[in-house]
């Protein structure tokens, strides 16, 4: 039987679906979120209602919406790829439109008590939509011009629009989360080639241009560069969260303060502690052991979701599954390499750990999607 | 890439022979090739997955070797010591003579915006409106939602205005550090200081130049940092300054005079101790020039310096110093003061007719135009030209004000005989108290030249000689009878001999001819009159003293007394001791002789 006419009976029906849930994933997920509210508990000064308790209740109510997505036939959202894809960007474009109507830039819609930004959902729904396109796409065609502009379209329409709210962050997640999705799907290198030597041969030529009668852009557009790739020179400006982050992630040394002992985060010298910087305080008080150790809960994530995805025969449901996981080792790679001092700060919050309602729900309905793709991949 | 047809004939022929269903044969067909497209793709799709493991394997690897590079390192705190760019534009200190503050350094804040970055630029320019009550809101809000990128909004704001506005929270508000030139003592001395302004100014910081007084004359010096911060010292003391200041704006108001202006200065040093021009300014807030008037009515003009008056019988000094010091006269020669006295078709008369002969020293001591022209009369013209070069009132003072080389004496362009005689007795040539002031110095101090500096020295000035020391200890005997029994008795200070001259010049109409009720009056004092060591000239422009039953408008009911004042409360601070005469001490009788 051939993987492209398998059929749904072949797949677990009914309860079975429990017993083929990828349960190793689901326990590194709740291991991760656990951290997250043990560090959130740390951070509040041992008090569990200022962020702890409402994120395990955002976990909780993420659990059952990943459940419920991962018990849902994968054809299901295959069928509902396009429909997710074309929902979002117009979501994109509304809250554009009401966002510069009102005072205030608002970023997002109120669903009840959660608060849905649709360039967080967009990255699903972007991955939904170019795992569908190459799935129904011949394999032979995908590194033809024409058959490469349109998913490359796909990836920048919304990324323009997120870029333009701005969210450099999420922009750029977008971009490498569709590049990636379209690398697996065997797109010719010849064009990543290209758009990387483009890139580089474009930022060189703005910085060799400097100081000469050619310059390409502004002298105080360098300065802001500069400041850009060099927080240092600033220390009580722009650098201050990572100096802050440098100086918690150095005295936790190998074995940390101990939980509860970090000074850096416990006294507040840290911003956005709780959120985006939430890995310094467990950095602090566990040290490298803690920190490595969280790492490896990623990387085996990551790990699990490629060996379902590898051994998965149905093609949309392994590109959405190396999608997601992809997108999600870049929100990991960001968000470390941002705190570590390696990034900029772009505003990237560390996965399943930071504080924030959206990125919870959004990354557990992507492992919905993981799940689904599991459970009803054909055998 | 080479096909095998789906229903190959050859097959199908033989199948059809054979009876089966040759549709069979093109779904295997079918199958094998789909096997072979997905084992195809699969293989590139796995070569792929590598290369996003191995991304993902650098990724992790990197940020967990950067995490043990930093458990590994000492945490290090930032240094805030690169903040900014330090201000350079440090600008030394003036002082007075015993090194109190006259100018000094603040560091404040300018407020700028950038109308782009701004929230709420209405509410913005409300608020501001509250906190700068001299700013318009309306005007501000045109300003914020215009199409301008950067305005300023203050120059110069002070630590709770910089709160307030900081409070207000809008992004778009911004602070750049300044350096501001501040004069803790307001007014005073501000003619001597000028003032500064700012350069050229950004955001970070801005340039503090001098405008005018010793901070434009010293302007280089004062921001040359090889100085090492070492201040500018005066030779003006603050107190004394401030004393003469105080009796010179009381006095001038009590003689209702529109000007006045003041200088005490050291006779042997040249030091000017005070100097002072009413009306004056603030050189915290230094006002516009004038833009319609006189140059010489604005707050602005140094009258001490720059302004050049006739200074009247102030000059006769000089004439009978050089006739004494000549030897074509004694104290004791009489001399003709039949007035009016006749020069060919010029007639000049006295103020009062003081008979036919007087003695040389009645001439000074009464201020005889008529005896005093006939004492020059026997000197001549050219020696006269000579002597007063030598005093200093032919040039503009050296005084190191930058104002100074625009109060260059007025000097007549032909020196006739007539001018001789005018001259004498101070008409016909306009100089600044300030020259006076030296020249007084030059005449009481011994007889040599001495030249004005507003810088501290303490050094005897060796001047050329003008006079003999014998002619010196003459003309201050002179001077001090003018005080004892002349025209100045209201110049006696308890406790301090003054000497002085007074002098009442009419004013020059810029018509032509004088004015008969506007005068320059002018005191020119010494003291201890014995010993000089101070000479004190007081000018006041056009003074009526209206106590009695007719307005009074000679020096020696107008400036004398205010001098007289000006004496009594600095010779104290100079450090003077009183000179107690013993027979007046009350209740006490002498028993003996020795």
């Amino acid at each position: 039987m051939s993987y492209l006419d398998y059929s749904l009976a072949t797949a677990p029906a009914g309860w079975r679906k429990v017993l083929h849930v990828h349960w190793p994933l689901v326990f590194l997920i709740g291991a991760v979120s656990s951290v997250g509210f043990l560090m959130l508990y740390s951070v509040a000064g041992g008090d569990l209602g200022t962020w702890a308790e409402p994120q395990m209740k955002r976990f909780a109510v993420g659990l059952v919406v990943m459940f419920v997505i991962g018990f849902t036939p994968i054809k299901v959202w295959k069928g509902l790829s396009v429909v997710g894809y074309v929902g979002t960007v117009l979501l994109l474009v509304a809250v554009e439109l009401f966002g510069s109507m009102g005072m205030g830039a608002q970023r997002w819609l109120e669903l009840g008590p959660i608060r849905l930004q649709p360039s967080e959902l967009m990255k699903i729904t972007l991955v939904m939509m170019l795992a569908a396109y190459y799935d129904w796409l011949d394999p032979r065609k995908v590194s033809r011009p024409l058959w490469v502009l349109i998913p490359v379209l796909l990836i920048l329409i919304p990324a323009a629009l997120v870029l333009k709210q701005p969210n450099l962050g999420t922009t750029l997640l977008l971009l490498a989360g569709g590049g990636a999705v379209m690398l697996v799907a065997g797109v010719s290198l010849w064009y990543f080639g290209a758009v990387i030597g483009t890139g580089v041969g474009l930022v060189s030529a703005v910085f060799e241009s400097r100081g000469t009668s050619w310059q390409l852009i502004k002298d105080y557009q360098f300065r802001r560069i500069d400041t850009f790739l060099d927080p240092a020179a600033d220390p009580l400006g722009a650098g201050y969260n990572i100096m802050q982050a440098k100086i918690a992630l150095g005295s936790g040394g190998w074995s940390g303060k101990g939980f509860m002992q970090g000074t850096q985060s416990q006294l507040n010298f840290l911003p956005e502690k709780h959120t985006d910087f939430i890995f310094n305080t467990l950095a602090e008080e566990f040290g490298f052991v803690g920190g490595i150790s969280l790492l490896a809960l990623y990387v085996l994530i990551i790990g699990f979701c490629f060996l379902s995805a590898f051994g998965n025969r149905d093609r949309y449901g392994a590109l959405v599954t190396y999608g997601i996981a992809t997108a999600f080792f870049l929100l990991i790679a960001v968000n470390m390499g941002m705190v570590m001092g390696m990034l900029p700060v772009v505003g990237v919050p560390l996965p399943l750990v930071s504080n924030g309602g959206t990125a919870m729900i959004i990354l557990l309905m992507g492992f919905g999607l993981v799940q689904s793709a599991h459970i009803h991949r054909p055998r | 890439m080479i096909r095998t047809p789906l229903r190959p004939l050859a097959r199908i022929l033989s199948a059809r022979a054979k009876g089966e269903n040759p549709d069979a044969i093109e779904r295997e067909n079918l199958r094998l090739r789909h096997e072979e497209m997905r084992d195809r793709s699969r293989l590139k799709a796995e070569g792929r997955l590598l290369l996003l493991g191995l991304a993902f394997v650098a990724g992790f690897g990197l940020v967990g070797l950067r995490m043990g590079v930093l458990a590994a390192s000492a945490p290090e705190e930032p240094k805030s010591g690169q903040a900014g760019p330090a201000i350079v534009a440090q600008r030394a200190d003036i002082t007075d003579r015993e090194g109190r503050i006259l100018a000094t350094n603040l560091v404040t804040h300018a407020l700028y915006a950038q109308p782009k970055l701004m929230v709420d630029p209405a509410g913005a320019a409300e608020k501001l409106a509250l906190i700068f009550p001299d700013l318009d809101a309306e005007k501000l809000t045109k300003d914020f939602t215009g199409a301008k990128k950067f305005l300023w909004i203050k120059k110069r704001i002070s630590p709770e205005q910089m709160q307030l506005v900081h409070e207000i929270g809008d992004p778009g508000l911004l602070f750049g550090p300044r350096e501001m030139r501040l004069y803790p003592n307001g007014a005073l001395a501000s003619h001597i200081l000028g003032g500064s302004s700012f350069g050229r100014e950004g955001v970070a910081s801005a340039e503090v130049i001098g405008t005018a007084g010793v901070e434009k004359t010293f302007d280089g010096w004062l921001r040359d940092p090889a100085n090492g911060g070492a201040p500018l010292q005066l030779s003006i003391d603050l107190s004394v300054q401030a004393t003469v200041e105080e009796v010179l704006d009381g006095g001038m108001k009590l003689m209702n005079a529109k000007g006045a202006a003041a200088v005490l200065m050291d006779v042997k040093t040249g030091e000017v101790i005070a100097m002072a021009s009413l009306p004056d300014f603030d050189p915290n807030t230094r006002p516009a020039p004038l833009t319609k008037g006189q140059a010489g009515d604005s707050p602005l003009f140094n009258r001490a310096v720059q302004g050049v008056y006739e200074l009247g019988s102030t000059f006769k000094i000089f004439a009978v110093a050089q006739a004494l010091d000549l030897g074509v006269v004694n104290p004791m020669t009489m001399v003709d003061t039949k007035s009016p006295m006749f020069w060919g078709k010029y007639k000049i008369r006295d103020f009062h007719n003081y008979g036919a002969q007087n003695t040389v020293t009645d001439v000074v001591v009464k201020s005889s135009n008529v005896g005093t022209a006939h004492i020059i009369g026997m000197v001549g013209a050219e020696k006269q030209q000579s002597f007063l070069k030598s005093l200093g009132f032919f040039e503009p003072t050296e005084v190191e004000l930058v104002e100074a080389p625009t109060g260059k004496p007025l000097i007549p362009k032909k020196w006739s005989e007539i001018s001789m005689l005018t001259i004498s007795y101070g008409h016909g040539l306009s100089a600044s108290p300030l020259h006076l002031a030296a020249a007084y110095a030059s005449i009481v101090n011994g007889g040599t030249r001495v030249r004005p500096t507003i810088l501290k020295t303490d050094k005897v000035q060796e001047g050329e000689r003008v006079i003999s020391e014998k002619t010196s200890e003459t003309a201050r005997s002179l001077l001090r009878q003018v005080v004892v029994r002349g025209t100045a008795s209201f110049g006696e200070v308890p406790g301090y001999a003054v000497g002085g001259k007074t002098g009442t010049a009419d004013k020059p109409k810029p018509t032509g001819g004088y004015y008969d009720d506007k005068v320059i009056t002018t005191f020119a004092s010494t003291f201890p009159a014995y010993d000089p060591k101070y000479v004190l000239i007081v000018t006041l422009d056009e003074p009526v003293e209206s106590s009695g039953d007719e307005p009074r408008r000679t020096a020696g009911w107008t400036s004398v007394p205010v001098a007289a004042e000006v004496i009594r409360r600095v010779a104290p601070l100079l450090g003077l001791r009183p000179e107690v005469e013993p027979g007046l001490e009350a209740g006490v009788t002498r028993v003996s002789s020795n």
